[in-house]
């Protein structure tokens, strides 16, 4: 975390800057089936975070090297467009996005009926196109929805969300100043239906109460952004004309 | 497996133009359902979404502070790229740039600096010491056909929109991005031996070489660029060029209204 204590990220009345209570999350909005190019996709904005994700497959599995007897391989880019943050980003992959294409596989990994598909790969893309604090969650929450979206099967949806530590309090879902100036981050992926967790990241400095009362904030925003995801795979296949 | 898909596409769309029709029932020069939307996505300084049927594009432009090249002190730049990324189609694989997604953004470059509508002096802060440099990155995030002009649009429609951010950068006030023009770009594909506007992906899957025009607001050549295997002669690119003047014009038109909204 950045570590910079002195900035105030907290009102006098108690609610956050942008007069957020401690428990509350950014809007989010879904839209399933955005990209007719793919099998499956689905745009998630998340407060000002704008995440898109593309879903091709199942398919064949080449280089052959990577192929799984037994099932299909997720083979994941998370990547961040170049007008995505304040100061422009070079084309490519760097460090941050290759481990957080990593983690974000092996999550989709854990609920993808991987089993059904041996010898295959399923390719999910994550397009960053504007990012404010929170960008790998929204993506783990868009990838799931185009997974759906191109009726891959699944044990469950996984839902990204993030609580973290301001000026000693737990809040849910950082903002870009709260994480820029906050003590702890803790996002995880969460299966709403199951309760378990798939994802799970931390930094920064948190008691083991604080850790509780975060993973408590997390379920309840999973709770609430699982209702919203169904909603646009509803949309999607309810009438939908596209 | 990749050749037989084409060669049988290639033979219904010979069938198809010998009854003047196209395989999703447009007209030979009729092009696809356009929408723009501008000022759409946060961080970026300025920023547009083209859809053109199956095709999805964003561009978005942000500025950078550098010093000027020693020959032209108080010139800043212009820089055009596209990213032609795994997400936007099955075909596209990850790696560096490939040789189709450098001539994209460099087509869609040639067309913005070559029609003058920035002023590259206007772009200067500190003479010889401070000049802006401006990038505009093309994203495709959906290839359905045609990504050469939703990429244009999408391109010109962000810098017309463009803020520049001088109070991030400590040197005065944020202002609008001076743009005098609006260069539009007309592409054609040659499906089943003659040439149509606005390909869709199974014309550009079945059909051969491909011309891109970009045209100014005072109807004048600013970039052209052939592409793929295939020869055309001077006829047909002046029934193209008389299309792709009026197509130019309409897209104008679109841009134009958007930015009054």
């Amino acid at each position: 975390m950045g570590g910079y204590g002195d900035v105030q990220l907290l009102r006098d009345d108690g609610l956050r800057l942008d007069g957020r209570k401690l428990d509350e999350s950014r809007p989010v909005t879904i839209e399933a089936g955005i990209l007719p190019a793919a099998d499956g996709s689905a745009m998630v904005t998340h407060g000002l975070n704008v995440a898109v994700a593309a879903v091709y497959g199942p398919m064949e599995a080449h280089p052959r090297k990577i192929q799984r007897q037994d099932r299909a391989v997720i083979d994941v880019r998370y990547n961040m467009a170049p007008f995505s943050t304040s100061d422009r980003i070079r084309p490519g992959f760097n460090r941050r996005s290759r481990e957080i294409s990593k983690v974000t596989a092996e999550a989709l990994e854990s609920v993808v009926l991987v089993e059904r598909f041996p010898r295959s790969k399923i390719r999910v893309e994550i397009e960053i196109l504007a990012a404010e604090a929170g960008t790998r969650c929204a993506g783990i929450t868009a990838a799931s929805v185009a997974l759906a979206d191109a009726g891959i099967p699944m044990r469950d949806m996984i839902v990204g969300v993030a609580s973290g530590k301001i000026e000693d309090t737990v809040v849910l879902d950082l903002d870009k100043a709260e994480d820029n100036y906050g003590q702890a981050d803790l996002p995880a992926g969460i299966l709403p239906n199951t309760g378990e967790i798939a994802f799970l990241q931390m930094d920064g400095d948190l008691s083991p109460e604080e850790f509780d009362l975060a993973m408590e904030y997390n379920f309840k925003a999973a709770k609430e952004i699982h209702e919203i995801m169904v909603d646009a795979l509803k949309a999607r296949y309810d009438g939908g004309d596209s | 497996m990749v050749e037989l898909v084409p060669n049988l596409l290639r033979q219904e769309m010979a069938r198809l133009a010998e009854q003047d029709a196209r395989i999703d029932g447009r007209g030979q020069f009729d092009g696809r359902e356009i929408s723009l939307e501008t000022d759409c996505l946060y961080n970026a300084e300025g920023s547009a979404k083209v859809t053109m049927g199956k095709t999805v594009v964003y561009a978005g432009v942000k500025f950078e502070i550098r010093t000027p090249w020693p020959d032209r002190p108080s010139e800043g730049s212009l820089m055009c790229g596209a990213e032609l990324r795994p997400v936007a189609h099955r075909k596209y694989e990850p790696g560096p740039p490939s040789p189709e997604s450098i001539e994209l953004g460099r087509v869609v470059d040639r067309g913005i600096r070559e029609s003058g509508c920035i002023d590259m002096n206007s772009l200067c802060i500190i003479p010889g010491e401070k000049v802006w440099g401006v990038m505009i990155d093309i994203h495709v995030l959906s290839d359905g056909g045609n990504i050469f002009d939703a990429c244009g649009l999408a391109a010109i429609a962000a810098l017309r929109t463009a803020i520049v951010p001088a109070e991030r950068f400590d040197v005065g006030d944020d202002y609008t991005l001076s743009v005098n023009g609006t260069p539009i770009m007309a592409s054609f594909t040659r499906v089943g031996g003659r040439y149509v506007y606005d390909p869709c992906e199974e014309e550009e899957l079945g059909g051969d070489e491909r011309i891109h025009i970009t045209i100014g607001d005072e109807g004048h050549l600013h970039s052209l660029q052939k592409g793929l295997r295939g020869v055309f002669t001077p006829q047909e690119f002046a029934e193209i060029f008389e299309v792709a003047q009026k197509k130019c014009a309409e897209l104008r038109k679109i841009v134009a209204e958007k930015e009054a909204n």
